[in-house]
């Protein structure tokens, strides 16, 4: 602590003139006030504003409803039977009824994302949504797929971060395409299914050095293949 | 125990005012709502940061400077009530004067939050004064705040005061609203005349009796 | 009971008129009366609410206060208004969510109350945290301590009547909430601990913007003390009053700034290291026990704004630390359902309010069986029954101010 500041007797409106040119310094700089209605708040990426909801990904499990210790999320799902394909059997599958998250409850903490094993919420920086009836906090699918809409990108991690699990499961089923696909050479290409993964794999890869992400499978999902046919055998395989 | 001071009641020019001259009372009273932070717990801090240099909601004609909830137009509740601090709260609305606003800022008090299970905490501030605006978030940013400045300054501007008083006539624990969704949009009409003026006979101006 | 209050008050104004001004410069004792007239003027004790809900009382904390003219014969803090009975609610929560309402007792050091639970969490697991966590955890838990400095920071001198250095410490406030919000996605509300470690690595680049932002706010600290420490109305009303002696701190258990301002040098983070601090307190590390001897409400306010660059110096070498880590994980894989084995643990941390301890009994279930709190505001507040006795009302607020708690804390 300087002695200016200290306890030892100083002379008669020295500290008054002392935060006076403080406020006169201040006076002089610019402002950091942030022109909110006018201009948008850049957030980071894990800000914590509203969750959204993937309904592809929902599997309606029921585990985020579980853990959430507000109990504001609430789920309906009623189970259909697929017409079984040629040489399979039918298969049960869960159907969202309905999909809420009471958000006048909701204390964000994001157990239920961190919980969702299909990564089916998400959390979105949007805080936009005060409402004059507490009714409309509830928030029904649709309006939790529209803010699933507004979630950024995760930012990358740290390079001194271990690489996260699904990322690593993911690299080591590249090599493993990469191999497969260098080993028939021979193959004309272009026709052989192994070299057209390979070439999606490739591009997956060169997408998640960019976007080196912690939650690659989402990502991953759009890079290499169609999303529905992906999004029913998880859910297919989750079922049976 | 109490003196009954009275509430200064509205005026003719309030209630039967045209409608150009209710536009220009509108848009002056949207324009300087003295606030009252009930500032009870974690919002109040972002309450706190709203007000400061660099939310600064001064902007949108918000001024803190209210020394009591008689100089107030707006009441923020911030925070966790708990039963025990519920009648303080009433009554601090009581003594606001007329036109008064409610926003009810972050989980706790929009429905008792992380502490629904609480034997303490009422679960809502809305089941002992009427809230305006309810603003999501534990706390909620301090732009969300703002927002719901803005929505609440725009519900003050098509507003008229007869309506607000006359409509409010049930009391403000009564049941104005379905307790579910009614429709699938989600859009549930926030007054319901037909019950509200049934009932509105007598108890037109704000009640006075705390709960 | 307001309007009884305001009569109460208007009464004592009266009162205060009657009698000699200030002129009762003793300490203790009942004031002089000066009589006008046969015999002085008899003054009675009179009972003043203040609370729960008043501008001096930041949060809704309550004092019953007799006073005998302008000098307060008798103090009552009563507390139980922000009563939520989080410790009731702690034993139907998994040790997950646990974290989350723990955090919101003392809302101005969030992270650190999270911090203590996992810490007796882990401690009952006997789990081994990883290296690259402790830092990180450390790293934050000192952000997290100049958050909470500088809001006191601001809001004492609001109390006494300045409005301005309030705006400063915010400043400086929204700039480490925005790092902290960047890491955790909380700008209050951390909810980052997880048992084991934390909930996920730093972004790319974030040691670099919290260097930054540390040093900007280190850069612009000076602003803050001259405003706040030379102010001659500020020192007028602060130097000598609200004397917390060494031993009466001890006796009420009180801890924190508060306590080291009167000399009594406790600090946990040097005393019983936890995280890394017994390697940052240690000889020629950057963590210092900032104390002073006085014990008046100017003390405390310098203990404050110092310990602010003991932390900003502490946060720094965690971020130089981190840096020169290696890979490394921030957290262990934990089993579907946490059950913790049966027992008990106390463990304490040093909050930047002063002690924090956390009592947890285990029966063997996924939900613990007491998980108690002993929260520094709790004793901070009790201690003012002995300190406002013979204090001038109008003393009340700087003194009060002063002790530095947070209602919730001392309600939980």
């Amino acid at each position: 602590m300087t002695g200016r500041t200290g306890r030892r007797r100083i002379g008669i409106g020295t500290g008054l003139v002392q935060g006076l040119i403080v406020t006169a310094k201040t006076m002089l700089r610019p402002s950091h006030t942030d022109e909110y209605p006018d201009v948008r708040p850049s957030l980071p990426s894990r800000s914590r504003g509203v969750i959204g909801l993937v309904q592809e990904n929902c599997t309606s499990c029921g585990l985020c409803a579980r853990e959430c210790p507000d109990w504001c999320i609430q789920i309906e799902a009623h189970k259909e039977t697929l017409p079984a394909v040629a040489g399979g059997r039918a298969r049960q599958r869960n159907v969202l009824d309905s999909f809420t998250i009471d958000f006048s409850l909701c204390m964000y903490c994001g157990i239920c994302v961190e919980v969702c094993p299909f990564d089916a919420l998400i959390w979105s920086s949007e805080f936009e949504y005060a409402e004059y009836d507490i009714v409309d906090l509830t928030h029904d699918r649709g309006r939790l797929s529209q803010w699933a809409a507004t979630a950024p990108p995760p930012p990358p991690a740290d390079p001194a971060a271990v690489e996260p699990k699904e990322v690593g499961a993911a690299r080591k089923a590249l090599e493993r395409a990469a191999k497969k696909a260098a080993a028939p050479r021979t193959a004309p290409a272009g026709a052989s299914p192994a070299a057209k993964k390979a070439a999606a794999a490739e591009k997956a890869a060169a997408v998640k050095k960019a976007v080196p992400v912690e939650k690659a499978v989402p990502v991953e999902r759009q890079a290499t293949e169609p999303p529905e046919e992906r999004g029913t055998g998880a859910r297919g395989e989750a079922d049976s | 125990m109490t003196t009954e001071l009275g509430m200064p009641t509205l005026g003719v020019l309030q209630t039967a005012a045209p409608h150009p001259l209710r536009l220009v009372l509108n848009w002056g009273r949207r324009y300087s709502l003295w606030v009252f932070n009930f500032g009870l717990a974690c919002c109040a801090i972002e309450f706190i940061a709203t007000s400061m240099a660099r939310h600064d909601f001064i902007r949108f004609g918000v001024i803190p400077f209210a020394h009591g909830p008689r100089q107030a137009d707006l009441m923020v509740t911030s925070g966790t009530v708990s039963d025990k601090m519920a009648p303080a709260l009433r009554r601090l609305w009581e003594q606001m004067a007329e036109p008064k606003y409610v926003i009810s800022f972050g989980a706790c008090s929009n429905s008792g939050g992380p502490y629904w299970d609480s034997y303490c905490v009422t679960k809502g501030v809305d089941q002992i004064i009427p809230v305006d605006v309810y603003v999501p978030g534990c706390p909620p940013r301090p732009e969300a705040l703002l927002q719901a400045i803005v929505k609440l300054q725009e519900k003050i501007a098509d507003e008229n005061l007869r309506d607000r008083y006359t409509r409010r006539a049930p009391g403000v624990g009564a049941l104005t609203r379905g307790l579910v969704h009614g429709s699938p949009t989600g859009t549930v009409t926030v007054s319901a005349p037909s019950a509200a003026s049934g009932q509105a006979p007598g108890s037109a101006d704000t009640p006075r009796s705390s709960s | 009971m307001d309007t009884a209050a305001a009569s109460e008050v208007s009464a004592a104004a009266n009162e205060i008129s009657r009698t000699s001004g200030p002129g009762t410069g003793g300490s203790g004792g009942r004031p002089v009366t000066v009589g006008l007239g046969a015999g002085g003027l008899a003054t009675s004790d009179m009972v003043l609410n203040i609370g729960p809900q008043h501008p001096a009382t930041h949060g809704v904390l309550r004092l019953r206060l007799v006073v005998d003219a302008e000098r307060i014969v008798s103090a009552e803090p009563v507390v139980g208004y922000m009563h939520r009975g989080a410790e009731k609610l702690f034993e139907v929560r998994d040790y997950r969510q646990i974290i989350v309402l723990a955090n919101r007792h003392d809302w101005l050091s969030a992270f650190a109350n999270e911090l203590g639970v996992v810490l007796a969490t882990e401690e009952m697991l006997g789990m081994e945290v990883p290296e690259r966590a402790v830092w990180i955890r450390t790293l934050l838990s000192e952000i997290n301590r100049i958050l909470s400095h500088l809001m006191f920071l601001g809001s004492y001198p609001l109390e006494l009547g300045a409005i301005t250095p309030v705006f400063y410490s915010f400043r400086e406030r929204e700039e480490l909430q925005s790092v902290l919000e960047e890491v955790s996605g909380g700008r209050i509300h951390y909810m980052f601990n997880r048992v084991g470690g934390l909930k996920e690595d730093v972004p790319a680049g974030w040691t670099v913007r919290v260097a930054q932002a540390l040093r900007a706010v280190r850069h612009r600290m000076p602003d803050l003390e001259n405003i706040l420490m030379g102010n001659e109305i500020l020192r007028g009303r602060t130097l000598g009053v609200g004397v917390l002696p060494r031993e009466l701190a001890a006796a009420y258990g009180v801890s924190g700034p508060i306590a080291r301002a009167g000399g009594l040098d406790l600090d946990l983070r040097r005393d019983e290291p936890y995280l890394a601090y017994g390697e940052l307190f240690a000889p020629g590390g950057p963590g210092r026990v900032v104390t002073r001897q006085e014990g008046d409400c100017y003390a405390r306010l310098e203990v404050l704004l110092e310990q602010v660059q003991v932390s900003l110096d502490i946060a720094e070498t965690c971020v130089d630390r981190l840096r020169s880590l290696g890979n490394g994980p921030v957290n262990v894989r934990l089993p579907k359902v946490l059950k913790v084995p049966a027992g008990h643990v106390y463990r304490w941390t040093e909050n930047p309010l002063g002690i924090n301890g956390y009592y947890l009994v285990s029966r063997g279930d996924k939900v613990p069986w007491r998980l108690k709190l002993r929260s520094a505001s709790f004793n901070n507040v009790q201690v003012l029954s002995e300190m406002l006795p013979g204090c001038l009302l109008a003393d009340m607020v700087s003194i009060m101010g002063s002790m530095f708690f947070v209602v919730g804390d001392v309600d939980k």
